[in-house]
């Protein structure tokens, strides 16, 4: 596996890891509280590594439910996975099952909104890839167990801690609009994922406002001429290409990241 | 957990690198971060921590600086810090 392109993933982690370090936190506190050790908070971050999921499981835990309901809320907040890991499949046809299953155990909201918001540097490179995520989950496990080994040392809301990884949504998601069209997806998903989250329980949301405003968006393509990049946006050129090999897209980089153009 | 979270993230990498996708359905999966994205920040700024729906006015106002700042900047590590501190400022006022 290529050294350099490892690093180059690692340092694209770093803001994730500002955001998992606290959240990891966070979650090793409340762990501790349901009754998990230190060593089982530690296990559960390297195993499962999946934020959301992980909350739920010990709130379910610290009520006393079986393991089977548990399994089945895990097994429907993470399906949200499934488009994910779908859109990263594009990147890389030309891997084997086993690099495959060690990158898409690590599949995350946060490295996968990472690795899109250049897609030039994951395209056929595992090796960035895995440099990200594994930054990313090293990080995670050391704020779980660091939460559950401090308990109650550190204000976890306090220093601007609870908007950090909020923040980084943020800056990922102004990343993706990439044309007019995004924008106008991007506020009737918004728009509709809180109607749905009113209207559903869970994580449901997600998943449908995914389809959605996926859905919308093909629509949109369809029908109207496509328009150029926003210019405020630094983009590359786009070539479209027939079908195999890396698909080539608007691409627009950042500073934060690394400032690879294609 | 480990295994229920692993499959869906697993199967469709699997099967579908093995495919190739027809360009109208790649555009399409195009638009599939930014709704994710945005189906996670708009409740952020307009549900309470129970799950009620109700305005964040702390995540909010410090969401709209950031929003911009991204925007026009585009530093990630930089943004992330200013929110933090415009959050932990709001803090102190709100």
């Amino acid at each position: 596996m290529d050294n350099h392109q490892f690093k180059a993933g690692a340092k694209a982690a770093l803001p994730i890891v500002l955001g998992y370090l606290p959240v990891g936190m966070a979650f090793g506190i409340l762990a501790r509280k349901a009754g998990l050790t230190t060593f089982e908070v530690g296990l559960m971050s390297l195993l499962v590594y999946a934020g959301a999921s992980q909350f739920i499981a010990i709130e379910m835990i610290s009520k006393g439910i079986s393991w089977f309901p548990i399994v089945i809320a895990t097994f429907f907040i993470n399906l949200r996975h499934l488009l994910m890991s779908s859109t990263l499949s594009l990147y890389f046809n030309r891997h084997s099952l086993r690099t495959l299953g060690l990158l898409s155990a690590q599949l995350t909201d946060e490295s996968f909104a990472v690795a899109m918001s250049d897609t030039s540097k994951i395209s056929n490179r595992p090796g960035y890839l895995f440099g990200l995520q594994v930054t990313s989950q090293v990080a995670w496990i050391a704020g779980s167990v660091g939460g559950a080994f401090f308990g109650g040392l550190i204000n976890h809301k306090g220093y601007g801690l609870p908007f950090a990884l909020p923040s980084l949504f943020i800056c990922l998601l102004v990343i993706q609009i990439k044309t007019i069209h995004h924008f106008w997806v991007l506020i009737l998903a918004g728009v509709s994922s809180l109607i749905f989250k009113w209207a559903l329980p869970g994580n449901w949301y997600i998943i449908l406002t995914a389809f959605l405003a996926t859905g919308i968006g093909m629509v949109i393509e369809k029908k109207l001429i496509p328009s150029p990049s926003m210019p405020v946006l630094r983009s590359s050129s786009a070539t479209e290409d027939g079908g195999e090999g890396e698909p080539a897209r608007r691409t627009s980089s950042l500073e934060g990241g690394g400032g690879g153009e294609k | 957990m480990a295994f229920a979270t692993f499959l869906p993230r697993f199967i469709p990498m699997a099967l579908l690198s093995r495919l190739v996708i027809p360009e109208r359905v790649k555009k399409g999966l195009d638009y599939i971060p930014i709704s994710i994205l945005s189906a996670i920040v708009f409740p952020i700024l307009f549900f309470n921590e129970e799950g009620g729906a109700g305005i964040q006015p702390q995540y909010l106002l410090s969401a709209i600086p950031v929003f911009i700042f991204v925007w026009k900047v585009k530093s990630l590590w930089g943004s992330v810090i200013l929110g933090m501190l415009i959050y932990w400022g709001l803090g102190s006022i709100l």
